[in-house]
């Protein structure tokens, strides 16, 4: 049996008075890839965004239930530190634009207060390598962030990600901006990632949850219709809705 | 429900008319297949070696009909990157074309090995072409239901297979049982008698292949495995099981044919 590092147990999330997910439970198992597909709008980005708590950030947001990182609610603890230890990676790469790539990927630690020289450059050097993008990059660590391709500032979000040394990492959609070559190397990565951290991964192609999940969540509609390997989800789907989803068996 | 963007409307989509046209492809190859075992069993037991030939002469059309299949399941399985029910119908399909394959092959081989003459105007060999006759009564609607399941998308007529199989399984028996006797009060029949021990191995095996077709379209339909719904029992050697005759010269138990000291003809 698989350990389990992060929990849902009973979410819902509040925008105003509607909630966008609702009554969600949902085991993400220690050093696994668990992809959560499903339509536009069904609550994937929101379920992802309270799993480390950034759902409140936003006005008039409300979160009940729980979430359980090794047993211990997230909302009961300092969400700054809850950030650093579930790291997240967005839609869109997003460096700091006036920092070189150094000082992107030291910058979690800068504010953390840990800044010898040599702990920062172990640190940069480590996280651009598990990014997979230190071969790319290690001539011109001190150049703008912005001089790097789309899929290099990913690549480069994710070593900042990393550099905080958490313990799962969270991504929404990591490359709907980016081109098949860019997107092959984040999927890879992934691959490579799952043997440090608990992945979670949002995506809206069907095909990269199959290709990088060991498992797959199915919502629609706020709720959670079908949880388990990916394998199984893809091939022989338990729930109607799931089967018409990933059939593409729309109306 | 109403707005809901995964309600069934019914509607056709263009990936269920694809799906659609990869299966009554491989119904129109089983077709040729089944023609090819009708053909090749008519040829064999009138001994008309002028229709073998024409049996023959259709493997060419079977291995074109086998690499278009595979070569369109293929293209549906990169080109569409199916799922589910989807990808269970291409990977079901993959296979069953093999099976359809070595029916249609089975039934080639009927046709290769027919010997001149009718086999039914020689005295001895009458019971056991009659039994032959029998097995090609039971298996050539068996290959038509495979197909009618997998193109009607019927389980029940899948799942009808194996209980249908399992009478073929019986009658093979019983034909080795009669050859094997035959062979050692007629040896000069043995080339016949020969042949017709392959024909017999051969309704088996295009029993067999039909029950695979099933199979796998109840893999298709449901994504249950076979295993999931039919326990496999045990097979033991068929010396231990069948009412084989003692060797000749044999202690007078049940030791396997093969080493029993029968004498070739």
């Amino acid at each position: 049996m698989e350990s389990v590092k992060l929990r849902a147990d009973h979410l819902t999330a509040f925008y105003g008075g509607k909630p966008a997910i609702q009554d969600i439970s949902l085991e993400f198992p220690d050093r696994k890839v668990t992809a959560i597909i499903g339509p536009s709008g069904c609550g994937k980005s929101t379920l992802i965004r309270c799993l480390n708590r950034l759902h409140e950030t936003a006005p008039r947001t409300r979160v009940e239930g729980k979430v359980l990182l090794d047993d211990e609610d997230i909302y009961q603890l300092d969400p700054v530190r809850v950030r650093r230890r579930i790291g997240m990676v967005f839609q869109k790469p997003n460096p700091f634009v006036t920092m070189s790539i150094y000082d992107n990927v030291s910058a979690a630690m800068r504010f953390n207060g840990r800044h010898t020289r040599e702990e920062l450059d172990h640190a940069v050097v480590h996280s651009l390598q598990q990014s997979a993008l230190w071969e790319e990059v290690k001539d011109r660590v001190d150049a703008p962030a912005t001089s790097l391709s789309g899929g290099q500032q990913q690549r480069l979000c994710i070593a900042r990600a990393l550099a905080a040394d958490p313990e799962v990492l969270l991504m929404d959609e990591p490359c709907s901006a980016l081109d098949p070559i860019a997107t092959a190397k984040i999927e890879e990565l992934v691959g490579r990632l799952k043997t440090d951290y608990t992945v979670v991964i949002v995506t809206h192609n069907m095909q990269q949850a199959a290709r990088v999940a060991d498992y797959t969540a199915f919502l629609y509609l706020g709720k959670l219709i079908e949880f388990g390997p990916t394998e199984d989800l893809f091939e022989r789907p338990k729930e109607k809705l799931t089967e018409s989803y990933i059939t593409g068996r729309f109306g | 429900m109403n707005g809901d963007p995964l309600a069934d409307t019914g509607a056709p989509r263009g990936y269920d008319l694809l799906v659609r046209h990869l299966k009554d492809r491989a119904v129109k190859m089983g077709e040729w297949a089944l023609g090819m075992v009708h053909d090749g069993w008519k040829a064999f037991d009138q001994g008309d070696l002028q229709a073998a030939q024409t049996v023959l002469d259709r493997d060419t059309q079977l291995d074109r009909l086998d690499e278009d299949m595979e070569h369109a399941a293929i293209a549906f399985l990169v080109l569409r990157q199916p799922a589910a029910v989807d990808l269970r119908t291409a990977a079901a399909l993959l296979k069953i074309t093999t099976h359809l394959d070595r029916i249609g092959r089975l039934g080639f081989d009927m046709a290769r090995i027919t010997l001149p003459g009718p086999d039914s105007e020689i005295p001895e060999l009458a019971e056991i072409r009659s039994l032959l006759q029998q097995m090609d009564e039971v298996v050539e609607p068996m290959v038509q239901q495979s197909l009618d399941a997998l193109g009607e998308d019927r389980i029940e007529l899948a799942r009808e297979l194996f209980r249908r199989d399992d009478v073929v399984d019986r009658m093979h028996r019983e034909a080795n049982r009669l050859i094997i006797e035959g062979l050692e009060k007629n040896p000069t029949l043995a080339r016949r008698l020969a042949a017709d021990l392959l024909v017999a191995h051969h309704f088996e095996r295009i029993a067999d292949n039909s029950c695979k077709v099933g199979e796998k379209t109840i893999y298709a339909l449901t994504g249950q495995r076979r295993s999931e719904y039919l326990p496999r029992h045990p097979f033991r050697p068929y010396a231990l099981e069948t009412s084989l005759p003692p060797p000749r010269g044999g202690s007078g138990s049940r030791s396997s044919p093969r080493g029993s000291g029968a004498k070739a003809p």
